[in-house]
């Protein structure tokens, strides 16, 4: 199990800072980066809770990765940023406070925007790592993705995180 | 004092080591890697796939690419800034942990491109210094000592063979082979057996293949894939330095006298030898000559004409593919679609030398293989609907199991000749230094047209045989952007000093003790994955090295 106290702190560090929304030139409000992109993961794909895949443990796992570069750590907040101003602009609130119907309809516009479709595809891909990662980063149980996809993983598995 | 200093634990250097070593002489190793044994391997995606956890971080190592367009524009991308690696593995043993193993011979015509098919214009094509008969001995001993299983069979541009067969039998094979063979029977095609650098049986301590269905870009857990490490370095006595990076070479007007290498710690050390063995991949290797200046060599170590770094290659080509869906298959033919772990294993290689026109002109080879079995590549490329919208929810789950449960992918794989031009070499950067402080390699790149229309001809014969064989959404991609794993050149050996880098025997022209035995050497990188050729070049070496030390 990786998922310890000091990889939870460097999640604080990095992505535990309120992000400002904007409402035209004054500031709507704020929100926290990570509720937001765990809500949206569930919005997303819906699937992966019924599989019983940690996917915001994942998320705190790897955007503590020495290899996701600050530039792609930029990109996800400022998603963050983009995603609830574009709710403000439809709806008058942040993301979090819409209803699920609210919010399925702020994806379908932001995937209208080059950053919006890059955004969403980004938050997929961490999802299907979270959900076709080993045992051993304990986000994810085995038998349930192999069950969904008929998928065997390669052997052996990890004795220890390398991640 | 050693006998010899070899810098790189790949393919280049480890034939060096494993014959050294074995005929008594002092051996020591310096890998910038660190060391894993098969205990160590596993097939973690996201570790050693996604996140690359087998090459250097490009915040600390990386290279410059200098992208040349038809028109001349050059345009420049630091790798760190656009994510771009040209890094393969950095570890005991190097790349070969993590190739998938495709062994073919060049063929005779390899060794002498500019005789038989003529001049190209804008390209620097040579003739080789040796010919395939010199190099047939040491393709033999690299076949027995690093283990190739296959099976010979007779076709139109099989090379000429000492043996009559692979050392080992072939690996188990997918059922959907047959519905390959079958296609090429019907269209006159010669279907071969891929070789493979794999051990189909336990051989000196090594396992048999396990089958688990995760090769290439993966270690090996069972030491069946024939990696400089599992089959030549654990099998003998050379000293190994790991995370040992050969920042200088030190020498006088006629000899190298000193390697200076940094430990993890940056602190330097130096290692003296009688001969210097420099086998760090291609464009390390360049870089570390260009980066080693002195009042004997102001341009580089072997530099004083000029070649170091010149007439780099790749291998040209590219890849394709065709999906089989099961609403078209038989229940036994779904079965044998669906079934893991055995290989694919097929190649066409009928088009090696093909006419056009009025000309002969060189081919290539076409390898056929399953998809790889990582999941989050095929999974991801579920994320778009037909319109190529960005789907989500239980449209994308329905996607993806859909097709991954129902269907399956069979790609095909290009290898061409790169040809070699002036505008493609390295170089080292003026700005950009890496975690040791010194320049980075730059990459200048530029492909010839010619190599791309040979890849697209090749790209056609293959997209024919999906097509027989009832694949659908068949595509292919042949373009010029480099492999970083299959690349060549940089200090091309020949008979002229003042257009090559080594003599016939892959010595420095202007150095005694300076021998370099990765891909470097190469002046044309015929039109197969370059490994087995390493090994047999360096296997060849080794036996003029020990002739020099004696």
């Amino acid at each position: 199990m990786i998922l310890n106290s000091r990889r939870i702190f460097l999640k604080t560090a990095l992505f535990g800072g309120a992000v400002l929304v904007m409402y035209g030139a004054t500031v709507f409000g704020a929100v926290s980066p990570m509720q937001t992109m765990a809500l949206v993961q569930e919005d997303l794909f819906p699937h992966a809770k019924s599989l019983g895949i940690k996917t915001e443990a994942y998320l705190t796992l790897i955007l503590s990765h020495s290899k996701v570069t600050p530039k792609e750590k930029d990109f996800l907040r400022n998603g963050v940023q983009w995603l609830n101003e574009e709710a403000v602009k439809m709806y008058k609130k942040m993301y979090s406070n819409l209803s699920e119907s609210e919010r399925q309809a702020v994806l379908k516009s932001i995937a209208k925007y080059k950053w919006g479709e890059k955004w969403i595809n980004k938050m997929l891909t961490y999802i299907m790592e979270a959900t076709f990662s080993d045992e051993i980063y304990g986000v994810c149980k085995n038998s349930a993705r192999a069950a969904w996809l008929k998928f065997e993983t390669g052997y052996p598995h990890p004795k220890e995180a390398y991640l | 004092m050693y006998d010899v200093c070899i810098i790189g634990s790949g393919a280049g250097g480890s034939p060096i080591a494993y014959e050294l070593s074995h005929a008594g002489f002092s051996v020591i190793v310096l890998e910038k890697g660190k060391n894993y044994r098969e205990e160590d391997f596993n097939k973690d995606e996201l570790a050693v796939c996604r996140r690359d956890f087998f090459t250097p971080n490009l915040a600390d190592e990386q290279h410059v690419i200098n992208q040349r367009a038809e028109d001349g524009a050059i345009s420049r991308h630091v790798g760190s800034e656009n994510d771009w690696s040209f890094w393969n593995g950095s570890m005991v043993g190097g790349s070969s942990n993590l190739m998938s193993g495709y062994f073919h011979r060049m063929k005779p015509n390899d060794f002498k491109l500019l005789s038989v098919y003529g001049a190209i214009k804008g390209a620097n094509v040579a003739d080789w210094c040796i010919s395939y008969e010199e190099l047939e001995p040491y393709y033999e001993k690299a076949e027995r000592i690093i283990g190739v299983s296959g099976e010979v069979v007779k076709h139109k541009f099989l090379e000429p063979r000492s043996t009559p067969n692979f050392p080992h039998a072939k690996l188990e094979e997918s059922g959907v082979t047959k519905w390959f063979d079958k296609a090429c029977v019907s269209l006159n095609y010669e279907s071969i057996p891929t070789p493979r650098a794999i051990l189909s049986t336990s051989k000196d301590g090594r396992n048999g293949c396990s089958y688990s269905n995760f090769c290439g870009s993966y270690g090996c857990a069972t030491g069946a894939k024939g990696s400089a490490r599992a089959a030549l370095l654990q099998k003998c006595d050379a000293k190994i330095v790991t995370e040992a990076f050969v920042y200088k070479l030190e020498s006088d007007a006629k000899k190298i006298t000193k390697a200076y290498y940094y430990d993890d710690n940056l602190t330097t050390h130096t290692v003296e030898a009688k001969i210097f063995v420099l086998a760090a991949q291609a464009i390390e290797s360049s870089r570390l000559l260009l980066n080693s200046k002195n009042r004997y060599f102001p341009h580089g170590i072997a530099n004083n004409s000029n070649q170091v770094g010149r007439n780099l290659i790749f291998s040209a080509g590219g890849s394709g593919s065709g999906r089989f869906n099961f609403e078209k298959l038989s229940q036994e033919q779904q079965k044998e679609l669906m079934q893991t772990g055995v290989f694919f294993n097929r190649s066409l290689q009928q088009w090696y030398e093909y006419e056009a026109g009025e000309k002969k002109r060189k081919g290539g080879t076409i390898d056929f293989l399953f998809e790889h079995q990582n999941i989050i590549p095929r999974v991801k490329r579920e994320f778009y609907d037909d319109e190529e919208n960005i789907i989500w929810g239980e449209a994308l789950a329905n996607k993806i199991h859909k097709r991954l449960t129902t269907s399956r992918v069979l790609s095909f794989e290009v290898f061409n000749d790169w040809l070699p031009t002036d505008d493609c070499f390295v170089s080292v950067d003026d700005e950009v230094k890496d975690k040791f402080h010194m320049p980075v390699g730059v990459i200048n790149l530029s492909g010839h047209k010619h190599d791309l229309e040979v890849g697209e001809y090749l790209a056609k014969k293959a997209v024919k045989v999906l097509r027989e064989m009832g694949a659908e959404e068949i595509h292919s991609s042949i373009s010029s952007s480099p492999p970083p794993n299959l690349v060549a050149g940089g200090c091309r050996f020949g008979a002229n000093p003042q257009t090559s880098v080594l003599d016939k025997n892959c010595k420095a022209h202007e150095l005694e003790n300076l021998y370099i035995t990765d891909a470097s050497f190469m002046p044309t990188g015929g039109s197969v994955p370059y490994t087995w050729t390493i090994y047999a070049n360096s296997f060849r070496v080794a036996e003029v090295i020990k002739k020099h030390l004696a």
